[in-house]
């Protein structure tokens, strides 16, 4: 053995000297409380098998109102009949009464006993159960500690004290329904809506022809669909798992309210609650909105700048398919019933740490997967754009949907790069143990948060441009007009693209940063606000001295506009008024957020679904429903998300999986009222759950049912239009292109001074070609 | 107050506009951008129009930054550099704060203490600072069970250093309004400036931290 490990040996041993002979006082002697979800978490991080608990005197089966004596006990850990201490307990029971047997328990009330001070220097105790009048599964929750009895200072004792939790159930006399676990819940509803998915796929595919209802037709059908590289198809596989996921997400959410419908409530433990906001916000963000807004723009952006099809066709259906591999293993960790739990920013150091659950390997894989599909429709898309618009249209003549998918992607492009660095590190550091993020090996949590901040803050604006794309070729074509400032549309939404990468640090302004670069940032983050200003203004002015056609888009347009508004203002409070410190992290911003997502992007695409869906399918959509949809719609989603801000400010804190209201005055925590509106949102949500029913309902009937559609319905003038409904495959004829033609030609011959710039820059054609000679 | 003007404006022309140029029928109608498939429509803009709201919301907000930055500035203020909490405490001496009416408190000096966060409960160090001043404890919370307790005193001011003995955490004062990350390094700070108007409040934690997160749960207690 060499010198090095002796010492060591010494050292460590001289340790454990000193704690064995260190004098003693311990931990809260008089008891302990509360502790049913956290566990003994002053005794260390997590329980521990050398602590084995037990009870005795349990029946299987009780006996209505009948009286048993328990004995709870546990064996092993740092425990010792010489110790000043041995341990403690905390048991907690569902239903029944719990009641001290002698004074070495106590009692919290009626469903919670612990030891005391005087039966602090065991390892056993006794007391009684009375058990229910009635039927009832009845669980109880048994927590242990085995402590070392020595005094550290602050801690009061706690270091090398080892605890662990015994679950155990008794069954009523007559047999009731378990209640049933949130995750069976969650995954039988995926489950039945992937099953119902492809009934109403296939009742699709019988409507269009019953005669050819056999599996000869249906086989190549199929076959076509899952290997097609045509721009629409792909368009329309990514907007039916755009929906699927929306509903899937949706799910999670009305889970995650039933919980917080009433306060304390026990519908899901803490740690399924947090997987369920996990894979709430993963799923919405990257397998609802993404796929959602990809689908209108494979359909469209070809169809609009009158492009045969997509640059590369076979990239684009390698995207596509990347992403249903990517869910399913976003998913694993659920079905197995231990999810990625790390919120959908996945913070370090916890992704990394042991706490973490083991799902959360596969989410980090999942999300990989995602990060490439990414990449490559990135790369399609500004190929696409940047080659294939057809004779006559320049730049700054492309519809406002291409050009917001242009930016939305050059800016996914530019950042998901630093995501994808930042999952590789994680993956590796949860797979074979490197350490960029192990603190304790010094590495760097606060890379992670740059990495995912510099990718996160653009993807909310990748998320929402989009839409803003499709809120300005709705408003012009509805009012008649063309669009208000078609130039400075474009400026400002380049300029939200730009401003979008330098202000992220405003994610971080709690986690230590210095003050000036808190005041650039703050300063940068209000200023994205200016162009989201002008884009609001030029909406409102294109309706002015137009004539305004109420159609169902129409309204989702309108109301796009009122919650974008309340949305950018109540974001407003964030940077400004010292607020940040109170509202960062509470209810306040799961408001704002879903404001601008739900709001924004979400009511964005329902105005494109209800726009574009007659070219897509080349079937007019019923109005009635529509109007139906939207007035349920929107007025429940108001009363979901908008009551959500008054409670932020009230100290509803996010992430939580149960809340709290107290009649204390002094506490500085939820009042009463907090109870009814929390119950309100969760009705409101429930409401908004299923108008979406709606929109379904309404695209399956006019599948089967609906008038035909013109080429063009609403009196549009993008390319789109000029086509039948549905186009034609390839959507134009590569050998006669369409030509666009412009009604300012005067105007759009001058070029520009920043074009005269750029074509003093460029070597054209010609001078290269003569200076090679 | 400037939130609600916006709004008001914007709200009241978008309803304005909603119902007045609101059309029945769509075919009478004379179509001024000459709006045709296949055709850029005519360019309907107006440059100083268009100036205009650039520019006037560029000054209100960069107005509205610099007038909150003075109070963010006094919550985020640097350890000793500017006048807001002086230096630290000699033994005995109190830092007698006092809040003008902006709501901003200033000290004479401050006490130093310790918080350290790990999952998922807090712990809180008075280091060598006397009882007067500063004491710990246990309590019991209605339906957190038993927290730890910071008791401080009114009318002083402290700095909590911040430390992680694993993941990220954020101790949420919800009276006071302030939170601030702990990592496992670099350390970090916090200023709790207990003026008259502080009341006896509980603490939360506010950065996701794993199971256990959201009944991680402390108590402040403030004394005479
Ligand atoms: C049916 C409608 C919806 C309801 C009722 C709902 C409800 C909620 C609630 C209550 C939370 C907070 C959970 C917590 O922090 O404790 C949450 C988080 C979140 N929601 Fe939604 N939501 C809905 C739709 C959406 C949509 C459409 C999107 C995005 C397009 C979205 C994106 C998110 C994100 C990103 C989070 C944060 C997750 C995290 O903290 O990691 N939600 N949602
Ligand atoms: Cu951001
Ligand atoms: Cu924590």
């Amino acid at each position: 053995m060499n010198a090095k490990s002796a010492r060591a040996i010494l050292v460590l041993s001289a340790i454990a000297m000193a704690m064995v002979i260190s004098p003693a006082v311990v931990s809260y002697p008089t008891g302990i409380q509360g502790v049913k979800e956290s566990g003994c978490n002053c005794h260390g991080a997590t329980t521990s098998s050398d602590v084995v608990p037990s009870i005795a005197g349990l029946p299987d089966q009780y006996n209505y109102s009948e009286t048993y004596e328990i004995t709870v006990s546990f064996v092993g850990g740092p425990a010792n009949p010489s110790n000043a201490n041995q341990g403690g307990f905390n048991l907690w029971v569902s239903d029944g009464e719990l009641s001290p047997a002698d004074a070495t328990v106590q009692s919290y009330g009626a469903n919670e006993v612990s030891h005391t001070e005087a039966g602090n220097d065991q390892t056993s105790w006794t007391l009684t159960w009375v058990s229910p009048s009635s039927d009832r599964n009845v669980e109880f929750v048994l927590h242990t500690n085995s402590v070392n009895g020595n005094a550290d200072g602050a801690n009061g004792g706690s270091s090398g004290d080892m605890w662990n939790r015994l679950t155990a159930k008794v069954s009523p006399p007559v047999l009731v329904l378990e209640e049933a676990d949130p995750f069976v819940v969650l995954s039988t509803l995926i489950v039945v809506s992937a099953i119902l998915l492809a009934f109403t796929l296939a009742y699709v595919f019988y409507r269009t022809n019953p005669e050819s209802f056999t599996w000869d037709y249906f086989a190549p059908w199929i076959a076509d669909w899952l290997t097609t590289t045509d721009h629409k198809k792909v368009g329309t596989l990514y907007f039916v798992a755009g929906l699927f996921f929306l509903g899937v997400g949706g799910i999670m959410a009305m889970m995650i309210r039933i919980q917080l419908a009433v306060p304390g409530n026990d519908f899901l433990t803490q740690d399924q609650y947090n997987q369920f906001f996990t894979l709430h916000g993963t799923t919405m963000i990257f397998l609802a909105a993404m796929p959602l807004i990809n689908g209108f723009a494979n359909w469209m952006v070809p169809l609009q700048i009158g492009a045969p099809d997509l640059a590369l066709p076979r990239l684009n259906a390698m995207s596509f398919w990347l992403q249903p591999v990517g869910a399913l293993l976003i998913f694993t960790g659920v079905f197995s019933g231990s999810g990625a739990d790390t919120g959908w920013t996945g913070y370090a150091p916890y992704v990394v740490s042991e706490t973490a659950h083991m799902g959360t390997t596969m989410w980090v894989a999942g999300q990989i997967m995602l990060v490439a599909s990414s990449t490559l429709t990135g790369i399609n898309f500004l190929t696409t754009i940047a080659v294939m618009r057809a004779p006559g249209m320049g730049w700054l003549q492309m519809p406002l949907f291409t050009w917001s998918i242009l930016i939305a992607n050059l800016m996914l492009f530019l950042s998901i790069p630093a995501f994808g660095i930042g999952l590789i590190q994680v993956y590796l550091d949860r797979v074979i143990g490197t350490a960029f993020y192990d603190v304790s090996a010094g590495g760097d949590p606060l890379l992670w948060s740059h990495l995912f901040w510099y990718f996160g803050h653009p993807e909310v604006y990748v998320v929402i441009v989009p839409a803003f794309g499709v809120i300005s070729e709705v408003i012009a074509t509805s009012a008649r007009r063309s669009i208000f400032g078609y130039r400075s549309m474009v400026y400002a939404m380049a300029g939200i693209g730009v401003v979008s990468f330098i202000v992220y640090g405003h994610h971080m302004f709690t986690s230590g940063m210095s003050p000036t670069l808190r005041f650039v940032t703050m300063l940068t983050t209000m200023l994205v606000a200016v162009p989201t200003g002008i884009k609001i203004f030029n909406w409102l002015k294109t309706m002015h001295g137009g004539s305004l056609v109420y159609r169902t888009h129409t309204l989702w347009t309108l109301g796009f506009l009122v919650t974008f508004t309340l949305g950018g203002i109540s974001g407003m409070f964030f940077p400004s008024i010292a607020m940040d410190l109170h509202l960062h992290e509470s209810y306040f911003v799961v408001a704002h957020f879903h404001y601008v997502l739900v709001g924004g992007t979400v009511f964005g695409f329902y105005a494109a679904i209800y726009y574009w869906f007659p070219k897509m399918s080349g079937r007019m959509m019923d109005e009635r429903l529509g109007v139906l949809h939207f007035l349920v719609g929107f007025i429940s989603y108001n009363a979901l998300f908008w009551p959500m801000h008054r409670l932020g400010v009230w100290g509803m804190a996010r992430r939580h999986h149960t809340y709290f209201v107290t009649t204390e005055e002094a506490m500085g925590a939820l009042p009463i009222e907090a109870t009814g509106w929390n119950m309100f949102i969760s009705v409101a949500a429930f409401i908004f759950f299923f108008s979406n029913f709606i929109m379904v309902a309404n695209m399956i009937k006019t599948l089967i049912r609906g008038e035909k559609a013109p080429p063009d319905p609403w009196g549009g003038w993008s390319f789109e239009w000029m086509t039948t409904s549905p186009p034609p495959t390839p959507s134009f004829d590569p050998h006669n292109l369409p030509i666009l033609s412009d009604a300012n030609e005067h105007v759009a011959n001058e070029p520009g001074t920043l074009s005269k710039l750029f074509n003093r820059l460029m070597v054209s054609e010609e001078e290269a070609e003569e200076a090679s000679h | 107050m400037i939130s609600i003007l916006v709004s008001v404006f914007t709200f009241s022309w978008l309803y304005h506009h909603s119902f007045w140029y609101r059309s029945e029928d769509a075919d009478n109608y004379d179509n001024p951008d000459e709006i045709a498939v296949g055709v850029f429509p005519k360019h309907n803009d107006d440059m100083r129009l268009e100036v205009a709201w650039t520019i006037a919301p560029f000054i209100l907000i960069v107005w509205l930054t610099y007038v909150s930055w003075v109070p963010l500035d006094a919550v985020w203020s640097e350890i000793g550099e500017d006048g807001y909490h002086g230096d630290e405490c000699e033994d005995g001496e109190f830092s007698n704060n006092h809040l003008d009416n902006q709501g901003i408190v200033t000290s004479e000096c401050y006490h130093v203490i310790e918080i350290t966060g790990k999952q998922w409960v807090w712990q809180f160090d008075c280091l060598d600072l006397s009882t007067e001043i500063c004491d710990t404890g246990s309590d019991n919370i209605e339906v957190y069970g038993t927290v730890p307790l910071l008791s401080l005193k009114t009318g002083e001011t402290y700095l909590a250093r911040m430390m992680s003995e694993d993941v990220t955490h954020a101790p949420w004062f919800l009276g006071l309004g302030v939170k601030e990350d702990v990592h496992y390094s670099p350390e970090t700070t916090l200023w709790l400036p207990i003026s008259e108007n502080v009341d006896d409040q509980i603490i939360l934690c506010t950065e996701y931290c794993g199971d256990a997160h959201s009944v991680m749960a402390g108590k402040l207690v403030v004394h005479q």
